[in-house]
């Protein structure tokens, strides 16, 4: 059962989940190190944050950056701030070595919410929900592909993933919100 | 109520009857049966067939352990499992269970004509038996073996159920929910850690479910229980049963098979029938008790003899008595309880017989009040009964001379030989053993993994004891894991606890020889089997394993592997740690293929990744082609084409109007910083330093040794900005690699490597008037051949969307590749195949697109390479910067081995009647009519009809093929060899002249 993802909306729903597709945001990958880091906090209006896993946002809350790797991070913004972004970071070059890449139309975000959410995503993922706070994110694997979950709330997740593998993704979401729900226990 | 069904025992619902079929007639017994304990219920022993010699044989335990009583189990089309333990088997209306091994019938079998000839059928006996002739072996021996052997029938039909998998984490995994179990788990959570019990039986309390004498804590066992059991759920213990722990793997990952739905009458909507857990636990702990021995003697495996802890399993967990008048025989005290309790659910037990010359006087006084005799210092030497034991002839042994023999009648024989630690999935953890003199049995010792055993898996015995120990463990793991925990001790009464003795064969005063003396009850084992083994050659338990079988069947050996290396410990003179132990390997238990699978089935079996544009080529009809982990369009029939004449059209209309392909799949890496181009020096064979931005270049790729690894064609956006494209199947590898490099050899390069193959939908143009086509919805560039030449990139608007055009060709047309924000890609390809319809534009898929390349001689990598192919090989070496340092791979085409004549080079292949076409991998040779093996000089890597070159067309890997041209080579097939000439690999338009822009307003 793949579910339609033409449009954003919900796309399976149980008592215990509720899988959906998040209206398209723009997307940045940002790769630096070292000195480039604070001018490119300072550009951005926000401070990148440090330990992986970690979010940070602007004033305006339009973006937000989570940290991915020594090097990396992921922001997502408001289709509207992402020409302002990449100014920004384009202004920094060369004196401050950077990648800024958009990645806007490489990804799409499901949403996962319900009093059973954090368990839907044991179905493939092989890391502990629980290490992920709230407020925090992480790349992983879910069924083997590579994601990015952001963690909202206890019940709350969005997960990035590329357009590619959503059919395969979202099929068996789909089948974890029914089988979540037909349990007893 | 049924005959053997003792009213007032057992935890089997009597007022809820549930029928079932088993072996085609109705029988009755209770909610909570199995279906082994509703057949004892109703008095039916005979449960199967053995596996080689047929012989009639009932169930023997009561758990998971059971070798013979095997059955089908089936529930309608296509939900059939054969092997399932009639002992696991939990009973619902309207299941429908078969006996197996036996035709034509379970009560009269032919097949036990083996039992008349057990003579031949000795260790071994295919070996020798069927050596001679050498070529009856394939063809008759093999198949009739085969066909012969083998339990159940495997299923045929498509299996309906679903099944699931999980991950779970948890600071405590628990295994076993006996009473060491149930107080580790309990200990461990009151110290605040997250812990999981699985017990693989319909309900948790192990041997606690078989002993409700015991009271805990002032309770009877059974309230305890039911005490235990809410408690550790208010702590938030997750108790999962029926879930069996079928193997220990690396860093305490442990596999966990839970079955859902084969206990239920009706099949719940959404669920799967089983889901396999992947549990990865801080710590765990092994509590999975001991397994009892069964005595080795001429007769022991009649139906009606049974393990006592079984029997005792029967009584009091499903209130069955397996016999109105049993006969014990035992060397371990526990079975003299088993005994009693019969006797006390009114059954006559015959006689306790022990083979230890002075069992305890406490339970030879308990024996002598209820009126039970007791033969002490005997054994037993045959049993008698056609599909029931009838009788078991005993005698007494007095200083190792065997007396006189006397028949005792019975109708069911309980023995115990003793108990062994349960010790499979800490085998799994790699763990080692030590041989425990005092108990004849080997214990856990040390094991890599952070895993304790507690309970009867480490020797210990009594209710009492295993408590303890249990809370112990516990306590220990809490510790372990910085969380501190008291292990309270519970006061126990009614423990049994007890010891017993070892033997190998009981002493007989029959010739061994003839003894049908089973050790391994399913793969048909006997002792004598095993001493034959040591006789013949065999000192390793590794070796008499293998020659025998003894414990290769499904059970793993879990009730034969200790028996069988005491007695070929005894057969070698050897001690038991001499011999060695075999490796127990998961899984536990039998495991279904669709637990494994989990989702991977049907549409779900594997990652099936879809372009943008995907949907759109679906609703044009096109026709799929899998190509990595991608579903690509391989060609768009129209309605009564075949594959032949849909490329034909597509390629036609490519070469004279406009191609449109979607390209989406080609993997693109934007590779950015100020290092960029140096980065790029070092990667690709070629020199980028002077590749102006806003232009193109093909780009080759080696590994460290000189072979062709990927390409494609890299444009540069700006002077620290390049936009890499890659092969489709090549783009994750090329990453990796770049990453690789990047990481380990290179990280003083300021550049960064992002993946943005899915940022795009890449539409391919191809063709004469894709200029006409272009023009008007392009902005930001102007599309001629002096302001965009081949080879250019420019960032502009295609059609209003945001773009990054390429101008090139892989077709040998003018071409350009749009590139848009992916989502953006079905609007593209819709507007362009609307304004490119009165242009005759078509859309085309792989097929053509590997036509119309190979009409210009474009290799494929993977096709027309194989990972030793170079870039001379290939006639690529213009491509490679000899003027460049270094670069991945220069060091590697230095070798000699890649500069030494000979090499398989990529030519052309014309095949000389001008119409046959070769066949991709057929083998070329220079002189056909060379004797066999003839000297293969390469093969056909390519091979299509060519509308363009008027006859078919091959690219080919032939050894010196650059300094071949013109000569003929044969291609031999199984019906023909086909003569081919050796050309270059350009077979259309070879100089260029069609990759040129049209001017504005000119024809095409």
């Amino acid at each position: 059962m793949t579910p339609d993802l033409s449009a954003p909306g919900p796309l399976a729903e149980s008592a215990a989940a509720k899988l959906s597709l998040a209206v398209p945001c723009a997307r940045l990958s940002l790769r630096a190190r070292g000195a480039a880091v604070a001018p490119l906090s300072a550009a951005l209006g926000l401070t990148l944050p440090e330990r992986i896993g970690t979010r940070a946002s602007t004033a305006a809350g339009d973006t937000e950056a989570l940290r991915l790797g020594p090097d990396e991070w992921v922001l997502h913004a408001t289709p509207a701030a992402l020409p302002g972004l990449l100014a920004a970071c384009a202004a920094l070059s060369p004196e401050h070595p950077h990648s800024a890449v958009d990645i806007s139309g490489r990804e799409l975000t499901l949403v996962l919410e319900g009093p059973r959410a954090a368990e839907l995503l044991t179905l493939g993922m092989p890391r502990d929900p629980d290490s992920i706070a709230p407020g925090e994110g992480r790349r992983t694997l879910f069924d083997g592909v590579s994601v990015v979950l952001w963690r909202e709330a206890d019940t709350r997740f969005r997960m990035d993933i590329w357009h590619s593998f959503a059919p395969h993704l979202a099929s068996l979401l789909a089948t974890g919100c029914a089988e979540l729900a037909a349990e007893t226990a | 109520m049924s005959r053997f069904r003792v009213p007032g025992r057992g935890r089997v619902n009597p007022d809820r009857p549930v029928t079932f079929r088993f072996d085609g007639r109705p029988v009755q017994g209770c909610e909570g049966d199995t279906v082994a304990s509703a057949l004892l219920a109703n008095g039916i022993h005979l449960m199967g067939r053995s596996f080689k010699y047929h012989r009639p044989r009932g169930a023997v335990a009561a758990g998971s352990e059971e070798p013979n009583a095997l059955i089908n189990t089936r529930r309608g089309p296509g939900r059939a499992e054969p092997n399932t333990r009639a002992t696991m088997q939990e009973i619902w209306p309207g299941l429908e269970a078969r006996p197996q091994n036996c035709w034509p019938r379970l009560s009269f079998d032919l097949g036990a004509v083996n039992d008349r000839a057990y003579m031949l059928f000795s260790a071994g006996f295919y070996y020798k038996t069927f050596m001679w002739p050498r070529s009856f072996w394939d063809k008759l021996y093999e198949p009739v073996i085969r066909a012969a052997a083998g339990l159940g029938v495997s299923p045929s039909e498509e299996d309906p159920d679903t099944y699931a998998s999980r991950y779970l984490h948890t600071d405590v995994l628990v295994v076993g929910a006996g009473p060491a179990g149930l107080a580790a788990a309990r200990t461990a959570a009151e110290a605040g850690l997250r812990v999981v019990l699985v017990d693989e039986h319909a309900e948790a309390g192990g041997t606690l479910l078989s002993e409700p004498q015991a009271r805990i804590a002032g309770l009877p066992a059974w309230d305890w229980l039911t005490a235990e059991l809410a408690a550790l759920k208010a702590l938030g213990v997750r108790v999962m049963t029926r879930t069996t722990a079928i193997g220990y793997y690396h860093q305490n990952m442990i596999g966990l098979c839970q079955r859902l739905t084969d206990h239920l009458a009706e099949l719940p909507a959404d669920t799967p029938r089983e889901r396999m857990w992947r549990l990865r636990a801080a710590r765990v702990v092994l509590a999975q008790g001991a397994l009892e021995k069964p005595l080795v003697f001429d007769g022991n495996d009649r139906p009606g003899v049974m393990l006592a802890g079984a029997a005792q399993t029967y009584l009091h967990r499903f209130g069955v008595r397996v016999g109105d008048r049993p006969v014990i025989l035992t060397s371990h005290d526990s079975a003299w309880h088993a005994a009693f309790d019969l006797q006390d659910a009114g059954a006559k037990v015959a006689a306790i017989v022990d083979t230890r010359a002075a069992p305890p006087a406490a339970l030879a006084g308990e024996a002598q009040a209820r009126g039970i005799r007791v033969l002490a210092g005997f054994t037993a030497t045959a049993t008698s009964g056609r599909l029931r034991v009838r009788s078991v002839r005993v005698h007494p042994v007095s200083a190792g001379t065997v007396g006189a023999g006397e028949e005792i009648a019975c109708d069911c024989l309980l023995m115990s030989g003793g108990w062994t630690p349960s010790l499979h999935l800490f085998s799994h953890t790699k763990g080692s053993l030590a041989w425990d003199e005092d108990r004849t049995t080997f214990l856990p010792a040390d094991t890599p993994e952070d895993c304790v055993i507690a309970g009867a898996g480490r020797g210990l015995w009594g209710i009492a004891a295993t408590l303890a120990d249990g809370a112990e463990k516990g306590a220990e793991v809490a510790a372990s894991l910085g969380r501190g925990a008291s292990a309270p001790a519970l006061p126990v009464e009614g423990d049994r606890t007890g010891s017993g003795t070892s033997h190998t064969e009981l002493a007989t005063d029959r010739s061994p020889s003839r003894a049908r003396a089973f050790v391994d009850f399913q793969n048909d084992v006997t002792a004598k089997d095993l001493r034959l083994a040591v006789r013949e050659g065999m000192r390793s338990i590794e070796h008499v394993k293998r020659y025998t079988t003894n414990g290769m069947a499904t059970d793993q050996g879990k009730m034969s592997n200790i028996n069988g290396l005491n007695i070929a410990a005894d057969a070698l003179g050897r001690a038991q740690p001499k011999v060695g132990l075999t490796t127990f390997r998961p899984p536990y238990t039998p495991t279904s293929f669709g637990a494994f699978a989990g989702y991977h089935r049907g549409g779900h079996f594997e990652v099936t990744r879809r372009t943008a544009i995907d949907p759109l080529a679906e609703a044009a009809g096109a026709v799929f082609e899998p190509v990595g982990q991608w579903r690509r369009a391989r060609y768009f029939p129209r309605p009564g084409e075949d594959m032949d004449t849909a490329v034909a059209r597509e390629c036609r209309a490519t070469r004279t109007a406009i191609g449109m392909f979607d390209a989406s799949t080609l993997g693109k890496i934007e590779v950015v910083g100020p290092d960029a181009v140096e980065f790029m020096n070092r990667m690709y064979t070629n020199p980028w330093t002077k590749l102006q931005p806003g232009r193109c270049r093909y780009g080759l790729l080696l590994g460290d040794d000189g072979f062709i690894r990927d390409d494609g064609v890299i444009g540069r956006l700006a002077h620290d900005r390049f936009h890499v494209t890659t092969t489709t199947g090549g783009a994750a590898r090329v990453l990796n690699m770049m990453e690789d490099y990047l990481q380990t050899e290179w990280p003083e390069l300021d550049v960064w490597l992002t993946s943005t193959t899915e940022q795009w939908s890449t539409i391919a143009l191809n063709g004469p008037r894709v200029a006409e086509l272009l023009r008007p919805l392009v902005e930001g560039v102007t599309l001629t051949e002096e302001a965009f030449p081949h080879m250019s990139v420019a960032e502009c608007t295609v059609a209003g969307m945001p773009a990054r055009l390429f101008r090139v060709s892989f077709t040998g047309e003018t071409g350009f590749e749009v590139n848009v924000p992916a989502p953006m890609g079905p609007a593209l390809w819709q507007r362009l195949a609307e304004a490119g319809a009165p242009l005759g534009l078509t859309p085309y898929g792989t097929e053509a697109m590997h036509v119309m390349r190979a009409e210009k001689g474009y290799i494929i990598v993977g096709q027309d390479t194989d990972g030793t192919v170079t870039p001379a090989d290939a006639g690529l070496t213009w491509a490679v910067g000899k003027a460049k340092p270094d670069f991945v791979g220069k060091r590697g085409l230095a070798r000699p081995d890649l500069t030494a004549p000979g090499r398989r080079q990529l030519v052309g292949l014309l095949t000389e009647d001008g119409t046959t076409l070769l066949e991709e991998g057929a083998q070329i040779v220079l002189d056909p009519a060379q004797p066999v093996p003839m000297k293969m000089v390469g093969h056909v890597t390519s091979a299509y009809r060519s509308e363009a070159a008027g006859r078919p067309i091959a690219l080919a890997l032939v050894e010196g093929g650059h300094g071949r041209m013109g000569e003929t080579v044969h291609i031999p097939m199984p019906d023909r060899t086909i003569a081919a000439t050796i050309t270059g690999c350009v077979f259309h338009d070879p100089e260029n002249t069609r990759l040129k822009l049209a001017a504005p307003g000119g024809d095409a």
